[in-house]
């Protein structure tokens, strides 16, 4: 009966275990603890679990003589074994990242199948799922997440713009903290379409995703969103243009709102 | 909680856009670093590789560090790493009793067996559960810290920790049969 009055949330158990509670709610949970043996149990599970956690890694949290070499130089001091292992590591670690592309391929076959492009043309509901496989598959590159980088902006932009059919200006976010990492090509309604990658300081990715629209059709801006990851995407002037990335969703309006002002400026002429 | 907050900022007084402070800073974050790379990772040579990358990149960014809280800036950057790396990898995971574990660098007295069972149960949390759950339980991030960091809700935080939890008691659990199967 007190307990209409005395709950206890499941945020405030992990708090509880994770010593996030002040005094007072830490006594008003042990006692709310007591009459429910079975949430008491749990408890102390999560209390195991994040003790063995906490002495599993202890030991790592430790100098090595590396250390200073690699911050200084940002590379790891040479070790005395030669390269092979790390190498091979390097290349299972990109076959792994290529098998995940693969997969996602599976649930992406839009991207691998372009003769679904008649159905696909008729319904724009396609582009953000198009668009977030490419962002599913190329942002999880370490390595190669585009073909052509940054340091290429121009020759990017003519490229992508030549395939796409269409002047291509490459938007500037770094008012966002964004900056381009580079673009690649990638199908988009079984047809030629140019994809930008941008990254923020902290890795953070977010990719551009634009195709052509044989229904040269209008839309106004929409969202679509799965799994975390969101997309807001709009249709103008035969062109369809995707932004996406697993960033709060107000940032990433704001971010399709600067390319749609600047993908403006660059056709209205 | 007080532990996993050391090594937080260079001394007040000093510049620490710096580059000497800049690189002291790191270096003093190297133990916390490798520790977390090591919990997001499945064996030692990976959580090198990873703390590398991190480190790499944290050098070359290091003109977008806001100059606070180099801690939270050199964690972020590494599970952002982690992410776009392991996007995928506990949809399909591969659970295999031979991959090298690299347990002979933890030097508790811990049984083995009980080691060797929390990594695997590890390598079947998704990226995003996992990491979440290192900052909190390992690292000490408060859940305001941790939404900050991965810039997401709170909420999100709090429900990935609660999978997080759950997913690893079950798979403790499952794994307690398999093992009486001695799988090949």
């Amino acid at each position: 009966m007190t307990d209409e009055f005395n709950t206890v949330s499941e945020d405030e158990l992990h708090a509880y275990v994770d010593g996030q509670l002040s005094q007072p709610e830490r006594e008003r949970v042990e006692a709310w603890l007591e009459r429910h043996p079975a949430r008491a149990e749990e408890v102390r599970q999560w209390q195991a679990q994040a003790a063995a956690l906490k002495s599993h890694f202890a030991s790592y949290a430790r100098s090595d003589d590396g250390d200073r070499t690699l911050v200084a130089t940002g590379r790891a001091a040479p070790k005395v074994a030669p390269p092979p292992r790390g190498m091979l590591r390097r290349v299972a670690a990109g076959l792994l990242i290529f098998a995940a592309g693969a997969l996602t391929g599976l649930y992406a076959p839009a991207i691998v199948a372009p003769d679904r492009r008649l159905q696909i043309a008729e319904e724009p509901e396609t582009l953000p799922r198009q668009a977030q496989s490419a962002f599913l598959i190329y942002a999880s590159e370490v390595r190669h997440p585009v073909e052509v980088g940054a340091n290429e902006q121009g020759h990017l932009a003519t490229w992508l713009g030549k395939r796409l059919d269409h002047a291509l200006r490459i938007p500037d976010l770094s008012a966002f903290g964004f900056s381009l990492v580079g673009g690649r090509l990638v199908p988009v309604n079984g047809k030629a379409g140019a994809m930008l990658m941008y990254e923020d300081g902290t890795g953070q990715r977010l990719t551009v995703l634009l195709g052509r629209n044989t229904e040269n059709r209008e839309t106004s801006f929409r969202i679509a969103s799965q799994g975390g990851v969101e997309t807001f995407y709009w249709i103008d002037g035969g062109i369809g243009y995707a932004v996406t990335g697993e960033v709060p969703r107000e940032l990433l309006q704001k971010v399709a709102d600067e390319c749609y002002r600047q993908f403006e400026g660059s056709s209205a002429s | 909680m007080s532990h996993g907050r050391d090594g937080q900022e260079g001394s007040a007084g000093t510049d620490p856009t710096a580059p000497d402070a800049f690189e002291d800073g790191v270096l003093a974050l190297m133990p916390a670093l490798r520790r977390y790379s090591r919990s997001l990772t499945r064996s030692d040579p990976d959580g090198e590789d990873l703390l590398q990358d991190c480190v790499e990149k944290v050098l070359a960014r290091r003109a977008q560090w806001r100059g606070v809280n180099l801690r939270a800036w050199a964690f972020t950057i590494m599970t952002n790493l982690y992410r776009n790396r392991h996007r995928h990898r506990a949809q399909h995971p591969e659970v295999e009793l031979d991959d090298e574990l690299g347990l002979a660098a933890a030097e508790d007295n811990a049984d083995p067996l009980e080691k060797l069972r929390l990594e695997r149960a590890l390598d079947r949390l998704s990226a995003e559960n996992r990491s979440v759950l290192m900052l909190v339980v390992i690292e000490g991030y408060r859940y305001q810290d941790v939404a900050e960091m991965m810039a997401i809700p709170i909420g999100t935080v709090m429900s990935r920790l609660s999978r997080a939890r759950r997913q690893l008691a079950e798979a403790m659990e499952d794994d307690k049969v398999v093992a009486l199967r001695r799988p090949k």
